[in-house]
């Protein structure tokens, strides 16, 4: 699923390596959750966002159009 | 140095993987068996403890399976009617069985039999009880 961990990666001047030394999980990780290739659970969503000082909405909120095209294109 | 992975994609893949490995040593299992039976007979592939293994793996599965049949369940059973049908229908099929023991041997023969049926029909009955009260809950 689409969401916004990159650029709020970016925004924060992180690396990869370091948001996953922070959140505790492999580079590869987080590289797959920022291509929308895989979906994390509740608790690394929460730790993304305490990362990089962002909210739940800000990081993975998406439009319920979105989703649906999301989904149709998957 | 063997590190503790707590990587939770990893941990989803390393079971994803156990279950292939599952399968491939289930067929093997099953594979070994069948070569058993066709070539020596019923009574040796029975006497090889790998029969043991799927006999015990098989029932472990069927426990397993009861929590998610429960969970499955769309309309909401009472627990206590569930289980005092079960059990009734226990009393009947272990008394069936010790009687048709019973005209072939005799009596006792004929009671514990009826009694290892009826054990082994109401341990199952429990554990499902137990999981729909705790579905309850």
């Amino acid at each position: 699923m689409k969401n916004n961990v990159k650029i709020a990666r970016v925004q924060m001047d992180m690396t990869q390596a370091q948001l996953a030394e922070q959140t505790g999980v492999t580079r590869q990780t987080i590289s797959l959750i920022e291509k929308g290739k895989y979906n994390p659970t509740l608790k690394l969503c929460l730790a993304i966002c305490d990362a990089v000082h962002k909210s739940l909405d800000e990081l993975f909120w998406i439009d319920k159009e979105e989703r649906t095209d999301d989904t149709k294109n998957k | 140095m063997i590190q503790k992975i707590n990587d939770e994609r990893l941990k989803r893949k390393n079971l994803e993987n156990t279950r292939i490995l599952f399968i491939v040593q289930t067929a093997g299992i099953i594979g070994i068996l069948g070569y058993e039976l066709v070539t020596k007979g019923m009574d040796e592939m029975t006497g090889n403890p790998l029969w043991f293994l799927l006999i015990l793996t098989g029932i472990v599965s069927a426990y397993l399976s009861m929590s998610i049949s429960v969970d499955h369940e769309s309309d909401e059973k009472s627990p206590k009617k569930g289980l005092l049908i079960s059990l009734a229908a226990s009393s009947v099929i272990a008394i069936g069985f010790g009687a048709a023991v019973t005209l072939t041997a005799d009596l006792n023969t004929g009671i514990l039999v009826g009694a290892i049926v009826f054990i082994c029909f109401i341990v199952p009955y429990f554990y499902l009880y137990y999981l729909r009260r705790k579905q309850e809950d």
